[in-house]
């Protein structure tokens, strides 16, 4: 069974363009999703997948405070 | 008063209503990366270290030189009186010598495309986004868009649905940013007047986080990118 940061880093994969990023390429669990350069828009759908995806229901403001991979992977495990 | 630089990378963009809009120039450039440099202070160093990736370190380096250059001459202080520090949802504001600074602004960035917007009082937001082919838009639709605004935006094709979708993103960006909580609010919540959705410049609006509030919103775009203004309007009715 995939682990849970092998499942955020299919939907980066599938569905987030990251300039400088290929796809397949680890995740950086300590860095900011804000400081990669990922457009607005691209943020705010990420927060929706990882709700779909993982069957939870993060709030935009919870979600701002869990902006790295790590931080977000430690919530969803915990959930 | 402000640190001179050798050749400015920012020009006036327009002047909607007594807010001041200034395009920034982000293609790369050693000669303004180097100047912009001189600029940061301490902090802000700190932070462009910290970008893991070319396009965003550029992106914030060039948007705070020129930003610190602008607010300076239009406060009338040296560089080094200016600091930014956020608001607990993120949001910059400008201080001199420590003291708040009677001055809105807001900044946004997208590609090659900075815009720096500005105002002596009230809530101000500006977003900009690069006008470039997106594999994910119907996702990127669903994230971010009304009912009503996605039937519209989906009304149209090809460059046309991409062009549709940005201008009414920077438009509700634009307006969480002049909120104040930015990203932190649903941008679903809420959706552009249809009039504006259809084609005028600008419209008026209160969005349900911020009752009480009338805001207007403006487009910015032009053939290059899409963008928006938002700005709080005193004492008016939507």
């Amino acid at each position: 069974m995939a682990t849970t940061e092998e499942r955020l880093r299919k939907i980066v994969d599938d569905n987030l363009e990251i300039e400088g990023r290929t796809k397949g390429d680890a995740l950086d669990l300590d860095r900011n999703i804000g400081d990669a350069g990922v457009p607005s828009p691209d943020i705010v759908a990420f927060w929706k997948l990882v709700n779909e995806e993982f069957g939870v229901d993060i709030s935009a403001e919870q979600f701002a405070e869990l902006l790295t991979p790590r931080d977000l992977v430690a919530h969803l495990d915990a959930a | 008063m402000a640190v001179p630089v050798s050749a400015p990378w920012w020009y006036p963009f327009g002047a909607p209503e007594g807010v001041s809009v200034v395009r920034v120039e982000l293609e790369p450039n050693a000669d303004r990366e180097a100047d912009a440099l001189t600029l940061l202070d301490d902090e802000e160093l700190v932070r462009w270290e910290r970008y893991p990736y070319a396009g965003p370190r550029r992106q914030f380096l060039l948007c705070r030189g020129a930003l610190r250059t602008v607010l300076g001459e239009a406060l009338g202080c040296r560089n080094e009186q200016l600091a930014f520090p956020t608001t607990e949802d993120g949001k910059p504001w400008a201080t001199v010598d420590g003291t708040a600074a009677a001055i809105s602004f807001s900044v946004s960035h997208s590609g090659p495309h900075g815009l720096i917007a500005f105002a002596p009082e009230g809530r101000l937001g500006v977003d900009v986004e690069e006008l470039a082919p997106r594999r994910n838009l119907d996702l990127l639709m669903d994230g971010v868009l009304g009912e009503a605004e996605k039937a519209d935006v989906a009304s149209n094709e090809g460059e046309r649905r991409l062009r549709s979708f940005f201008r009414l993103w920077t438009m509700k960006e634009a307006l969480l940013k002049a909120h104040g909580k930015g990203l932190l609010i649903d941008a679903t919540t809420f959706e552009i007047p249809r009039a504006v959705r259809r084609g005028a410049a600008r419209g008026r609006l209160q969005l349900p986080q911020l009752p009480g509030v009338t805001l207007q919103v403006e487009d910015l775009g032009t053939e290059g990118f899409a963008a928006a203004l938002a700005r709080e309007v005193p004492g008016a009715r939507p």
